[in-house]
């Protein structure tokens, strides 16, 4: 191989470099183009987009916890129509490669979601979201049921040309069983893990600290929980996994490779610095060049 | 490189401490210097995170800017674990700033008298406006009115930068223990000055920065009297630029506004004061 060469295959996805940034933590890509050239990245997956926009959740929507974050946002987004009129047209003119994360309540919007964003120029995947912890209908449930999974995953392939991952939510009660069902259903790779659902109390009010009392915890804490679920999954399935957990250096990123990612999304570490995910690409090469090896090849390699 | 809506490119810089204020009751003025100046105007703010943190605390922390330039200042109190570092940190300790972010001040419009209404920690962007209008000639002894400013605190160990804000303003104090200025809260006096200004024709522009109860009672007290008002809103925040939406505050025409983007200075109308959830 090239000396440098950091591309990875997702699937039917060629990805420049394997590091990509996380749904929710990212914006629409062009918030961050301010601190850095964001095409330098393997991709990013945009907000959670929705047929119809959404306001999102009552305040407060985030706490921080130790060494983390819960948020309920609620999946607040512009919808699918601004996205592809305001957003897409200014990610294109930069070469940013982007996955679009989806997020609806039935079956038959998701499919319609897919159709939407089938004829446009500039989307290289989609990211079906069946697995926020944070709303009330459509969300973790079809995470949860390798049927119900498997159905919404059946029926976004169908409706589109675009490779199709798909988010796994970590409280499945079988997540091998969900991922399992969503390869079978099409699914080119999967994404590993949306956050996991956690409480913050304030012990002065004797309140929750969230207005949706509990929320998904992301960053640092979430990590470990991330690797074994990477690790599990990687064994159990033939597709991809895009690793997702915590990560906010190249070693983290290593360390998902190594479990058996393909690839990687960099989250809450974009708020702590909104360069964050250009930091863990060029760690990453570094490690790499130091061994003398490509990203790839570190691919479910944990010994033991 | 690319814009923000105030004109002026937001970055992640690199600063160093160079000197820490302890202003007694958890109160710390912060100065920085950089390669770079801060280019900031009144009412923005940033995103402050010290380099030995860390995972912990994760997050930076949203702090409106006290002063801009080739030494930036900013206005801490103590309330959690990242501003209690803060309040520990020592000469030479590096520091990220993320900023300017956010809308600054609307200036006055002509012929309007400013005033400032701060509560608390609410002081430091009204600091920087005092002081910018002050340069602009908004003195006693300039071409446009001087900046009237009401501060209130529970005690007069609530009121930070209280002489700082004297410097460029006609200053009227209130604590809630009458320990300094009037007793009662900060919209007493005000409330006064008000009727007093609108009875004899003065148009007045209101700025309001402090606790949210404060700000809802300034608003409301404006609306009475058909003046414009802005507030500077505070909201928990992860990122300081538009993307994790988590500074969601409720809107007077249904929807949210969110901090960091909208505000955080927003006409005072647009924000459902009493909808706030704690």
């Amino acid at each position: 191989m090239g000396a440098g060469d950091l591309s990875v295959k997702v699937g039917r996805v060629k990805l420049a470099n394997p590091v990509l940034t996380a749904s929710g933590t990212f914006g629409y890509g062009i918030e961050f183009c301010d601190y850095f050239n964001v095409a330098e990245l393997g991709g990013i997956c945009t907000k959670g987009l929705s047929l119809e926009p959404r306001d999102g959740n009552p305040p407060p929507r985030i706490c921080e916890t130790s060494a983390g974050m819960l948020n309920a946002i609620g999946l607040a987004n512009v919808g699918v129509e601004a996205f592809c009129r305001d957003k897409l047209p200014r990610l294109r003119e930069r070469g940013i490669t982007v996955i679009a994360n989806v997020f609806a309540t039935s079956v038959a919007d998701f499919q319609k979601l897919a159709k939407r964003l089938d004829g446009e120029q500039g989307i290289t995947a989609l990211e079906l979201n069946i697995s926020c912890p944070n709303v009330d209908h459509g969300g973790i449930e079809f995470g949860r049921d390798p049927a119900a999974a498997a159905r919404v995953t059946q029926a976004v392939v169908e409706a589109t040309q675009l490779p199709v991952w798909v988010k796994m939510s970590p409280e499945a009660g079988d997540l091998r069983a969900v991922a399992r069902a969503v390869q079978n259903a099409g699914a080119e790779a999967l994404t590993a893990i949306n956050t996991v659902r956690g409480l913050a109390i304030d012990a002065d009010t004797w309140r929750p600290r969230l207005a949706n009392r509990t929320g998904g915890l992301s960053g640092p804490a979430l990590k470990p929980i991330a690797l074994r679920i990477v690790w599990e999954l990687s064994q159990y399935v033939d597709i991809p996994i895009v690793g997702i957990g915590g990560i906010s250096n190249g070693r983290d990123a290593v360390e998902f490779l190594l479990a058996g990612a393909t690839a990687v999304e960099v989250g809450t570490a974009s708020f702590a610095d909104p360069q964050a995910a250009k930091h863990v690409r060029d760690e990453l090469a570094a490690y790499c060049a130091e061994r003398d090896l490509a990203p790839r090849d570190l691919v479910g390699q944990l010994k033991g | 490189m690319p814009a923000t809506r105030s004109g002026v490119a937001r970055q992640h810089l690199d600063y160093t401490l160079t000197s820490r204020e302890d202003l007694g009751a958890g109160y710390h003025v912060l100065r920085f210097s950089g390669e770079q100046p801060l280019n900031a105007k009144p009412g923005q703010f940033a995103m402050v995170r010290m380099h030995d943190w860390g995972q912990q605390p994760l997050l930076p922390r949203p702090m409106s800017i006290l002063g801009g330039g080739a030494e930036p200042s900013i206005l801490v109190r103590v309330v959690g674990e990242g501003t209690a570092r803060m309040a520990e940190a020592g000469e030479g300790e590096r520091f990220a700033l993320n900023a300017p972010l956010g809308h600054p001040w609307k200036l006055p419009p002509p012929d309007h008298q400013p005033i400032v209404v701060a509560g608390g920690c609410g002081v430091a962007p009204l600091v920087f406006l005092a002081d910018k209008l002050t340069t602009d000639g908004y003195r006693a002894d300039g071409p446009k009115p001087q900046v009237l400013a009401f501060y209130g605190g529970r005690t007069d160990q609530d009121l930070p930068l209280a002489e700082r804000l004297g410097q460029s303003s006609q200053l009227q104090i209130a604590t809630e223990d009458g320990s300094r200025g009037v007793k009662g809260l900060v919209t007493k006096p005000l409330a006064a000055k008000l009727e007093e200004l609108v009875a004899a024709g003065t148009k007045v522009k209101l700025y309001a920065c402090g606790p949210h109860a404060m700000m809802g009672a300034v608003a409301k007290l404006a609306q009475e009297h058909c003046a414009p008002c802005e507030a500077s809103l505070e909201a928990a925040m992860g990122c300081g630029i538009g993307v994790c939406l988590g500074c969601a505050i409720t809107r007077t025409r249904g929807g949210y506004l969110y901090t960091c983007v909208d505000g955080p200075c927003v006409d005072a109308a647009t924000v459902a004061w009493d909808e706030r959830v704690f």
